[in-house]
């Protein structure tokens, strides 16, 4: 244990992690990008490090990006990044009643035990599950896939279908290259048969669908830049004082946990775990009415809620391979590019890089509270940085890393393009992108377990009923995630035509 | 029918496909077909018109960013790294900011001249990244 502590508390490291952290929050507090993209660009940096300084610097990034979009959704009410949405319904009233610091550093106190509640929750369930999972034969992970995608559309608010849909177009997309049995390319058009030997590669498809794409939906906006009243930021009503938290700790803790719930479902952001807390915190206030006017209680959740997401979302990462969120599955195209396979073995075949991940994401919590917390009103300049000389840098950063994740293919850069106007249509088209990457990424692994399955059973397809109780545990899943999905559909049905 | 889906090693490759497509094409009716049906109502009742981008949206930056884009590789496979991207991330801040007035010109050279340098001698130099 001294070793890997020791391994990980180098200047090197420290250095690292500030920078992660740091420019993570820039792009979590500038709107129009996100946590996402900020690991997605500084991928290519990755190469020159091993795995765990890798990894401390795309936690960093990570925990950073979710937590700076608190900035201006309290500042100037738009929110940074998507899961800071619900910070703007108090966040914003208590800076025009005078309260911005305070509401700052009420919503980073907030961050930092969200962030800390969904470490625990890390630490403790991801080896138990990951135990598990060794133990699951083909046919278990097959249906542990097929759950990860009915969750998604369950939880792909009245679009239950299309998330399907968009799932299965994932699988399709994936399954495009040589089938590894048989050695036959498939679902390649004939002009493109050697670029696409072995398909698409996860990168260029990543970055392109979720860096490039908002740069052209930013773009056609026009790349306006947002008006900020500067007299608003510098008033200072009330100081904040860590007072403010008495009577909050049932919030922290159930805001927290529905974050970090909602982060190890495959798929589900951050946006919609804040909205759940808000929610839930809103039907167990005893002011239920203050909530959008400015009530602490509110920010509270919101903010401990989406950091809540950061461990839960690397749960199902770690114990089953399976990405908890977009920015999670941007984490398994840096283990690729290490050579390292994520799966259920990962744990106890790499212990130190495990606690090396547990170590650097306290240590990115600490220092993202230390980086906002003291310097607030320094930090909060960031929201004056103009996307449009940003955006050209990022385009920059991504070409880099498109050509250099397989070291050197044109034809990469190209599919980066491609998948760029592919994201920005699925925006246009109100089709979810998230269900299309999660199935893209688990969609070969989906095939194979499948094929391996059937293989077994020679053929017989009520193995996938009958291999024993953790596969009918699994079913009952599935069955209970498509029954939620039609009664919600059902339940915004009838709403909607009351 | 059950010759189409049927496991055999030398079409293995298009078994898993067959299956995937065969729900993408079912799932697809399903919910094409209603809304279709919708649209159709609406549109005798003479309801709104569908709009594809947002009002009043920038043609110049949505367009002039996709065909930028698709110039930038190109440049990248034709005269290399560095003459491309200081050229386009030029072309891209002029695009972006709308103006050609000195002062953001110059920004914009500061930036086109600096990021591409930095990343080439960071990235290409120092850590080996191949580049384009």
């Amino acid at each position: 244990m001294m070793d890997i502590l020791a391994s990980i508390f180098t200047l090197q490291n420290l250095l690292i992690a500030v920078l992660g952290v740091t420019m993570g929050i820039v792009f979590g507090a500038i709107p129009g990008m996100t946590a996402t993209m900020a690991v997605a660009v500084f991928l290519p940096l990755t190469y020159a490090y091993d795995l765990q300084t890798s990894l401390i610097l795309l936690l960093g990034l990570y925990v950073g990006g979710i937590s700076g979009g608190l900035i201006p959704a309290v500042l100037i009410n738009i929110p940074g990044t998507p899961s800071s949405i619900t910070t703007c319904f108090d966040g914003y009233p208590m800076t025009l009643k005078g309260e911005g610091e305070r509401a700052l550093k009420i919503g980073i106190t907030a961050s930092l035990l969200g962030g800390m509640f969904s470490l625990v929750c890390l630490w403790l369930f991801t080896p138990p599950l990951a135990k598990l999972a060794i133990q699951f034969s083909a046919v278990e992970k097959f249906l542990v896939i097929l759950f990860a995608l009915t969750i998604i559309a369950a939880l792909s608010k009245g679009q239950m279908l299309m998330g399907i849909w968009m799932g299965l177009a994932g699988v399709l997309v994936a399954l495009m290259g040589t089938f590894d049995d048989n050695n036959k390319l498939r679902l390649v058009p004939h002009l493109f048969r050697k670029e696409l030997i072995y398909g698409f590669s996860l990168l260029p498809v990543l970055i392109g669908l979720f860096a490039l794409g908002q740069m052209l939906e930013e773009a056609e906006k026009g790349m306006k830049k947002e008006h900020i009243d500067k007299g608003l930021l510098a008033k200072n009503a009330r100081k904040f004082s860590f007072a403010d938290f008495k009577g909050q700790i049932v919030n922290v803790l159930r805001s927290s946990a529905l974050g970090t719930f909602m982060g190890i479902l495959p798929g589900v952001g951050g946006s919609a775990a804040s909205l759940m807390a808000y929610t839930q915190t809103k039907n167990f206030s005893k002011h239920p009415d203050e909530l959008g006017k400015g009530a602490t209680e509110g920010l509270i959740a919101s903010e401990s809620a989406n950091n809540g997401l950061t461990g839960g979302a690397l749960i199902p990462l770690l114990s089953m391979g399976i990405p908890g969120d977009s920015t999670t599955a941007v984490l398994v195209g840096a283990f690729a590019l290490q050579g390292m396979q994520i799966g259920p073995l990962f744990i106890s075949n790499n212990q130190d890089l495990w606690y090396s991940v547990l170590i650097g994401l306290a240590l990115c919590n600490v220092i993202m509270f230390a980086v906002m917390f003291f310097p607030i009103k320094l930090i909060s300049r960031i929201i004056y940085i103009p996307k449009q000389r940003m955006y050209p840098i990022i385009l920059l950063m991504c070409v880099v890393g498109a050509y250099a994740a397989n070291y050197g293919v044109m034809f990469d850069v190209w599919s980066l393009i491609v998948f760029a106007i592919v994201g920005y249509l699925f925006v246009k088209l109100k089709l979810p992108a998230t269900p299309f990457l999660i199935g893209f990424i688990l969609g070969g692994d989906l095939e194979r377990y499948f094929v391996d399955a059937l293989k077994g059973s020679g053929g017989d397809l009520t193995v996938f009923f009958t291999r024993g109780p953790i596969c009918w545990v699994l079913w009952l899943f599935i069955l209970a995630s498509v029954a939620y999905a039609v009664v919600q559909e059902r339940k915004d049905k009838l709403k909607k035509a009351a | 029918m059950a010759e189409f889906y049927a496991y055999k090693y030398s079409t293995s490759h298009l078994f898993f496909p067959k299956i995937i497509i065969t729900l993408l094409v079912v799932l697809g009716l399903v919910i094409a077909v209603p809304k279709l049906l919708a649209a159709l109502k609406e549109r005798k009742n003479g309801g709104k018109k569908y709009r594809f981008f947002v009002e009043g949206y920038d043609k110049l930056k949505l367009f002039g960013t996709v065909i930028l884009m698709i110039l930038y590789v190109l440049a990248l496979d034709l005269v290399g790294f560095l003459p491309a991207s200081i050229l386009f991330v030029l072309l891209f801040n002029v695009l972006f900011c709308g103006t050609l007035e000195k002062n953001s010109l110059l920004v914009s050279a500061v930036i086109a001249v600096v990021f591409p340098v930095a990343v080439w001698l960071i990235f290409g130099k120092l850590f080996n990244v191949t580049l384009p």
